[in-house]
């Protein structure tokens, strides 16, 4: 395993339609909508899906060890959480991900508010958090895949900084591993991405283990 | 070998190949950490004992120990330079162990980098990269070329290209595929085929990933199709790990017993891979002593594939509709976006063209004032990712066509190539390079002939060059070329005989650009419908249209149920039934009876109908009712309704913005009229300073709120985002405030909260604060003294107005 990074400049995922109306509140049971505001919303919804430049990026980091909720992986680096440490327990190896719909969905949002629609800033804002989201399962199956070659696999959940107890602060570390400006990155003082919508997440690699 | 003598070796035998190298390796002593290349370069003993245990075990090829030889992989270990030396060498040391009892084939794999448009590596760059190891094996004199184990399919094109513009050896292509029957980038095993055969590969199939079973299936799926033989190299089972290493479950006899049944699904050359010992190749050789290939050509079926989907076109398939609209005349929008170098409305565009039904989506990017080439590049780019359909490529230029086809990540459509003869002489060898399929236009310098039969020779005449080329009738797409019949009336009729001609004696597609027969006529979407039926009824395979065109969709569904395109009428139904149950889905709301005019003023906010709301309140000014009254007796109501509906979930985000924006319309008609009738005094507003906290870039939750709050009359001071305590303070001041509302979604900013409470504390302000963002919690509210937390806009509202009426 070689501890190299991988871009991706154009990720094929899409979010679910349900996922996106359920984030703006959409309850399949109760909720009815009108033939005009139903088509408003598919067009917003392609819309901001035409805004999305999928891109991602990951690294593999071999485990060193995990002492005291300090998990030591790569070189030099650590994370600090309990609960991070609790997932990684029986992996040998970290999976850094990041994954961004890039900055002109977010521009889109703001000129929409800024032009008097918050109803197409909505629309527009639940797909691009939705599509953040999407493009990291496509990247964990893609991840997975990879494995299942090597026998073995991801660990079921991921851990994104500002969760939990793995602090906020631990973007910078994953942000530098995976060199994010090489996909259009930033990352503030305060350790928020930009553009907005984009994400980082921690898994772990286990082994499918033998039967014999 | 050539082409010719191993298409004639594969008639009569099925070819074994050997098994794994790198894991066999691994047993004789290849560490971890060190180029597989370099090691057998230092103990040539170790493959020679592994390949002469493979010959002897009945190998009919041996692969060369080069998978791993291109630039970007040897960098790793800092032999980049060494790339055409190592194949060259490695070459010789397999051709010295084979001593001619085996063909020796030279082996290729991934660079480890991903390919534009979907990784960062330019397409020309993993070309070249191929390039300058094919030469290397070239040099050392290999027969064929193998390119194996690809996962990507854009990768798997430019090996195969590189390949292909080197040389005229033979050259196979494997794929490896998923447990979900896809490479790591989403390709099915027909996609791949139909797009790798075209392209030139001279065998298609699989290898690792998996072990025999599974490729029983990926074979079965790939041989209806096939006009090439087919390869499985598969693992020795599937792979686990166990302790420190990778290891595979399948003993050899169990996996020599898959090896009839492969090649019972089609398979012509067979093989091991990852786990695969010489053992495991004996145990093929002796399970198939008496097998013998299955021969078959694949019917003439037309088959067009994007990188992750095949679409087939055929007079036994529904109708194609081949979406018209990514073509910048008439469309500002996209003129705009394409002069800017964006692509967005071209993605919007594809969309909404699949949504609507379309299977392949023509793309044209012809305009002036932009460099067509580098546009269409792009184009082709960012469609092959944001779309699962196959495209059609519609340029008149040479130059535009021939750089789309090369970074085509599928088998794509020419759009088109007609009659002239310098067209034929410039597109057909590019088409055929690329293995595309196109659209023949039946028109040549002289132009469109008028009559069907003029047409008919026409077609002929391209068809005799374009076999000169390989091409096959399944490769052609006629154009009928139809004339509007608002200059011509007889120009459906001379179309519909070309089409008729087309599909009953010459046996090719056919398509047409529909709306052009309605030009210059009113009323044109029944004229295209009546004429698509009829040229369907005609035998017509593939319509260029706007699929978003109601009409046309309909009648394409009837007639492939009509022609029995449609199995069972499935899609039809399913077409019409979810429609109907969309339509049912909505549901009167529970609005007041509307016929009075405030009614419908109450009505117009709950459904957020924004273009009635003006007129019905100058209307109910009209009869009498003052703005006051309008104001409390019905649009506030109308909006705590709406409230209501919303906590409900009867409602959900934008019917509440909806009905916010309507409400805003409302209030701002009315302001004035309320001022006049109040004469000189104004109603007290309640001021409300409201930011995104500092360090915090996310404001849109925050901007609901704004617009909720100033609907129920609030008078709202939005400071935006990232906005420094003093600052808030300072406004609030200022305004007198009674209500400072803060928003943070990070737990970075969230912290700064606290600090504006305190120095506002500090200053001796006497407002109430509320707060909210995805990571606040009313814990937190009460830990950092504030009032109130409000989960969302409408929780937002109720509280500012408990707090401002306390």
């Amino acid at each position: 395993m070689t501890e190299k990074v991988y871009n991706f400049e154009n990720i094929p995922s899409r979010p679910e339609t349900d996922a996106i109306l359920a984030r703006m509140g959409y309850h399949r049971e109760l909720t009815r909508v009108n033939a005009r505001d139903g088509l408003l919303i598919n067009e917003g919804i392609q819309q901001g899906l035409a805004f999305c430049n999928n891109k991602g990026a990951y690294r593999r980091c071999k485990l060193s060890e995990i002492r005291d909720e300090r998990i030591h992986f790569g070189a030099e680096h650590h994370f600090q959480s309990a609960s991070l440490a609790r997932m990684l327990r029986g992996s040998r190896e970290v999976v850094l991900m990041a994954a961004t719909v890039g900055p002109e969905i977010t521009r889109a949002i703001a000129g929409e508010m800024a032009a008097g629609s918050p109803f197409r800033a909505v629309v527009f804002d639940a797909v691009a958090s939705e599509a953040a989201d999407a493009i990291l399962d496509w990247m964990k199956d893609f991840i997975d895949k990879i494995l299942l070659r090597e026998g073995k696999k991801l660990t079921r959940h991921r851990f994104s900084p500002g969760y939990g107890d793995l602090r906020l602060e631990n973007q910078r570390i994953i942000f530098d591993l995976l060199n994010l400006s090489q996909i259009g990155l930033k990352l503030t003082e305060t350790y928020i991405l930009v553009p907005e919508k984009s994400v980082l997440a921690v898994a772990g690699v286990e082994g499918i283990e033998s039967n014999g | 070998m050539d082409k010719r003598q191993f298409q004639e070796y594969l008639q009569k035998n099925i070819l074994i190949l050997d098994g794994a190298t790198g894991t066999e390796l691994q047993k004789r002593g290849l560490p971890t950490g060190i180029a597989p290349e370099l090691w057998v370069g230092e103990h040539p003993e170790r493959l020679i004992e592994l390949q002469q245990e493979y010959l002897a075990a009945g190998s009919g090829v041996l692969l060369t120990c080069t998978f791993g030889c291109n630039r970007l992989k040897l960098a790793e270990y800092g032999l980049g330079e060494k790339v055409v030396e190592f194949n060259r060498n490695l070459v010789g040391l397999t051709k010295k162990i084979s001593g001619g009892g085996a063909w020796v084939a030279g082996d290729i794999s991934t660079t480890g980098r991903f390919v534009e448009p979907f990784g960062d590596l330019p397409f020309e760059e993993a070309v070249n990269i191929y390039k300058e190891q094919v030469r290397g094996l070239i040099d050392g004199g290999v027969d064929f070329f193998f390119i194996e184990t690809m996962a990507d399919i854009q990768e798997a094109r430019a090996a195969l290209l590189a390949v292909k513009e080197s040389c005229d050896s033979p050259v196979w292509v494997s794929l490896t595929f998923n447990e979900d029957g896809r490479t790591l980038t989403g390709t099915d095993p027909v996609t791949a085929l139909i797009t790798l055969q075209s392209l030139g590969a001279d065998a298609v199939g699989c290898n690792c990933s998996t072990g025999p079973e599974a490729m029983l299936e990926i074979i079965a799926a790939m041989k209806p199709y096939a006009k090439v033989p087919l390869l499985a190299k598969p693992n020795a089972g599937l792979p686990k790990f166990s302790g420190e290493q990778t290891v595979f479950d399948m003993e050899p006899a169990e996996f020599g017993r898959y090896a009839p049944l492969l090649v019972e699904k089609g398979v012509n050359i067979i093989g091991g891979c990852c786990g695969a010992s010489p053992e495991y190749i004996r145990a093929l050789v002796d399970n198939l002593r008496e097998a013998r290939p299955i021969l078959g050509d694949s019917p003439g079926v037309t088959a067009v594939t994007s990188a992750r989907r095949t679409v087939f076109i055929g007079p036994g398939f529904p109708v194609t509709v081949v979406g018209e609209r990514i073509n910048p005349t008439g469309k500002r929008s996209l003129q705009a976006d394409l002069s800017k170098g964006k692509m967005t409305e071209a993605r919007r565009l594809a969309l909404e063209q699949t949504a609507h039904g379309a299977t392949v989506l023509d793309v044209n990017v012809g305009m002036p004032g932009i460099d067509e080439r580098e546009t269409m590049l792009r184009a082709v780019d960012q469609l092959a990712v944001a779309s699962d359909l196959p495209l059609a490529l519609d340029s008149s230029s040479l130059e535009v066509l021939e750089a789309a086809l090369r970074v085509y990540p599928g088998r794509a459509i020419i759009n088109s190539i007609s009659a002239e003869t310098e067209k034929l002489k410039s597109l057909l060898p590019v088409a055929a390079k690329y293995g595309a399929a196109f659209i023949l236009l039946p028109l040549n310098e002289r132009g469109v002939p008028e009559t069907g039969r003029e047409r008919i020779a026409l077609i002929e005449a391209v068809y005799r060059e374009a076999v000169k080329f390989g091409f096959r009738k399944e490769d052609i797409i006629v154009d009928g070329l139809v004339m509007t019949v608002s200059s011509n009336q007889k120009a459906a009729v001379e179309c519909l005989t070309v089409i008729d001609w087309c599909g009953r004696v010459f046996g090719a597609n056919t398509i047409i650009g529909l709306s052009n027969v309605s030009f210059g006529l009113p009323e044109r979407s029944w004229i295209n419908g009546a004429f698509l039926a009829m040229a369907v009824g005609k035998g017509l395979t593939m319509a260029i249209a706007n699929p978003a065109s109601d009409v046309m969709i309909h009648i394409k569904l009837a007639a492939d149920v009509l022609t029995a395109k449609d199995v069972n009428g499935k899609n039809y139904i399913d077409y019409f039934t979810t429609r109907d149950r969309e339509k049912q889905d909505i549901v009167s709301l529970p609005t007041q009876e509307a016929t009075t005019i405030p009614g419908r003023i109450f009505k117009a906010v709950v459904e957020g109908d924004k273009e009635l709301i003006e007129d019905l309140l100058r209307k109910g000014a009209a009869e009498g009712y003052g703005a006051k009254c309008l104001m409390d007796e019905y649009l506030i109501p109308a909006i705590n309704k709406v409230g209501d509906l919303f906590e409900k979930k009867r409602y959900f985000l934008p019917q509440l913005i909806q009905s916010a924006e309507v409400m805003k319309q409302a209030c701002a008609y009315l302001e004035p009229r309320l001022k006049e009738e109040n004469g000189a005094v104004a109603a007290a507003r309640i001021n409300i300073v409201m930011a995104t906290v500092k360090g915090d870039i996310h404001d849109i939750g925050k901007n609901i709120v704004v617009l909720m709050l100033r609907n129920y009359g609030f008078n709202v001071h939005d400071l935006g985002k990232d906005i420094d305590a003093p600052t808030i303070v300072n406004k609030a001041k200022e305004v007198k405030a009674m209500i400072i509302g803060l928003s943070a979604l990070m737990t970075t900013t969230m912290v700064e909260m606290s600090k504006v409470i305190a120095l506002a504390k500090t200053e001796g302000l006497k407002c109430k604060f509320l707060v909210g963002g995805a990571v606040v919690t009313p814990e937190f509210a009460r830990e950092i003294g504030a009032d109130a937390y409000a989960k969302d806009a409408q929780a937002a509202v109720r509280i500012a107005r408990q707090l401002s009426s306390n």
